[in-house]
């Protein structure tokens, strides 16, 4: 195929050509992990899209021949580079005759052409003519039946680095469901009672992946009907104190050398080691997404002139639905901003930084009287019931044997900030 | 046109409890005037004070009848379909003005995630280069909506004003300040939920 890939352990292609995601189900392959059939209609296409402003030619017989044997199916895009979020997701499409299949690739090329798409890129630097893939898989439903449902897993923890498996599986749900709040996930570790035979299929999962990427990795699930299958797979992306403890752990397991683990920490991570966190021990109440760094306790209040009011007799937590100019006075009053809607790009994300206040979006559904004592973690979204411990750095002890490495390294072991300690040894690292 | 007690009236309703200053941004009006219709409206049962605060809010009855005259204004313009299509152009727009403000607080640097501390003037560039783009393409969906409803002419110069005033070097007034673009695009989007009726 000209324009296609089957994908399996067989492709060849890189990230270029195919997408990440795509790049990431064919290393799931390799690894012998159970992936839903899918093909993925390659860059190279999408540039001939965007330049002639139609498929190319030989695309739509190929595309005829490939739907064979799939019923419905997911349709996404996947670029080299990360995008999330940027461009179409259709899913459900139910592969009635070619014609569905070109419409839906048609329409995730020219997702690549939005004005938003088209700002992300500049913003990030992607070049306009990178092209994106599309991967048309078959569908898997996580809403099959009761011994069906969907999750995020970890392979590591990725608020703390600990190595323990970490995320959120949905019972009998689909991943959007969560987004709409009509359900709530379970932490991760849910699955080893209810489903065990798809907890350590994923177990396995994890600890291959991790083998391969030499690093801490995560993976979107579904399972249906008791049978998990893998839908992605990506490795790194930890901050802070998390990817201070899981590059100095690796090292320490034999699985990566010293001085890449040194190389995997950027200085800019060393900003972040020491933002207040909630110390590991505490009950988390709710999860969302932090919005902004920082931690901060205070009484709910679920109004914006509640908030105003009780800010006199002590700190206040602002807890909405979504923030809006209604709120401006709440959110000046509040030590610390909720919302149960909306991400790191959100009115309440944009006005939480703006007044560097710490706060945690997206949480779903959460039910909090007035007055509640609360403690929120704008790092990792956490929020807790009470005035949980809070702690300087997770990653202290991890930090001083890194930067204790890098001292052998450069050689200097005079009194420095952590920063020029890194710094000194990336530099005779690069040489 | 909307007279000067229906923009009050109706500011109260779009950024709920507020006082002078905030509302004068928000109308255009000076303050004594502001001031001076809110007493008015005070008198007929629509606003009341808190003196604690020193801010002013919407009773009940003065909910309803914002409610009845700015339903009122929308039909008597006959200005439902342009606010309609209008508003859909505006909820195309809105993610990516939540991006280009969260790129100017925040930006990623070796796959961290760090604080824009303005001190890489490419990257300051960049992006307000791109947002000099979007407010082109908002300018269209404000252009539309002050054809409709001479009101929302406010918005199109409030937006452009923080825009120049970022250029200017006040970097605050893009997506920080009180006054910033982010702030009056946010009372934009809830003065078109507000008019057409649409709840949150």
């Amino acid at each position: 195929m000209r324009w296609m890939r089957q994908l399996s352990a067989e492709v060849e292609e890189t990230a270029e050509v195919v997408g990440g995601k795509a790049h990431g189900l064919v290393v799931l392959h390799r690894l012998g992990l159970p992936v839903p059939a899918a093909f993925v209609v390659t860059t190279e296409a999408c540039r001939a899209f965007l330049r002639d402003g139609r498929l190319p030619d030989g695309l739509e017989d190929e595309l005829a021949a490939a739907i064979t044997g799939f019923d419905v199916v997911s349709v996404r895009s996947g670029a080299a580079v990360s995008m999330p979020g940027m461009m179409n997701t259709i899913l459900d499409v139910k592969l009635t005759s070619a014609d569905v299949a070109r419409s839906a690739v048609e329409s995730v090329f020219s997702s690549w052409k939005a004005p938003r798409a088209r700002t992300y890129r500049e913003l990030h630097d992607i070049p306009h003519d990178l092209g994106t893939a599309v991967i048309v898989q078959k569908m898997v439903f996580g809403d099959h039946d009761e011994h069906s449902g969907t999750g995020v897993a970890f392979s590591r923890d990725p608020n703390t680095g600990a190595h323990v498996p970490f995320g959120d599986v949905l019972f009998g749900h689909r991943g959007e469901d969560v987004v709409s709040g009509r359900s709530q996930p379970f932490p991760l570790r849910a699955l080893a009672d209810r489903e065990p035979l798809v907890w350590t299929g994923l177990l396995d999962a994890l600890s291959r992946a991790e083998a391969h990427y030499r690093d801490a990795c995560h993976v979107e699930f579904t399972y249906q009907s008791g049978e998990l299958w893998l839908l992605q797979v990506r490795p790194g992306g930890f901050t802070g104190a998390a990817a201070v403890r899981v590059a100095t752990e690796l090292a320490e397991e034999g699985v990566i050398d010293q001085r890449e683990a040194l190389l995997r920490v950027s200085p800019h991570h060393l900003q972040h080691v020491r933002t207040p966190r909630i110390a590991p021990e505490a009950t988390v109440a709710f999860r969302g997404l932090g919005a902004c760094p920082g931690v901060a306790t205070g009484r709910v209040a679920i109004t914006a002139d509640a908030a105003v009011r009780m800010a006199a007799d002590g700190p206040v937590v602002l807890v909405r639905p979504e923030t809006s100019p209604h709120d401006m006075r709440g959110l000046a009053a509040a030590t610390g901003i909720v919302t149960a809607r909306g991400g790191p790009a959100s009115h309440a994300a944009v006005v939480a930084r703006a007044m560097g206040k710490p706060a945690v979006v997206g949480v779903g559904e959460l039910v909090l009287s007035e007055g509640t004592l609360v403690t929120i973690d704008g790092t990792s979204g956490e929020v807790v019931l009470g005035e949980p411990r809070v702690v300087m750095s997770t990653a202290e002890a991890h930090l001083h044997r890194l930067l204790h490495w890098a001292d052998e390294v450069s050689g200097d072991h005079s009194e420095r900030d952590e920063v020029h300690r890194l710094r000194a040894a990336h530099a005779v690292l690069r040489r | 046109m909307s007279g000067p007690d229906l923009l009050v009236l109706h500011a109260l309703r779009c950024v709920g409890t507020a006082g002078l200053t905030r509302l004068a941004a928000t109308t255009g009006l000076g303050e004594p005037d502001v001031e001076s219709e809110l007493i008015d409206l005070a008198v007929a049962g629509l606003v009341t004070r808190d003196a604690e605060f020193g801010v002013w809010s919407l009773t009940g009855p003065g909910r309803a009848a914002g409610v009845k005259r700015i339903t009122d204004e929308l039909d008597s313009a006959a200005a439902r379909p342009a606010v309609i299509a209008a508003f859909d152009g505006f909820l195309v727009l809105n993610p990516e003005l939540l991006d280009l403000c969260t790129a100017w607080q925040i930006r990623s640097v070796d796959g961290v995630t760090i604080a824009n501390d303005h001190g890489d003037p490419s990257y300051d560039t960049r992006v307000l280069d791109r947002f000099a783009d979007f407010h082109g393409r908002a300018t269209v969906v404000c252009t539309d909506l002050s054809a409709a409803l001479p009101r929302f002419g406010r918005y199109r110069i409030r937006l452009a004003e923080a825009l120049e005033r970022t250029r200017a070097g006040d970097l605050a007034e893009l997506a920080d300040s009180t006054s910033s673009y982010h702030v009056v695009w946010a009372e934009l989007h809830e003065d078109l939920l507000v008019t057409l009726g649409i709840p949150r």
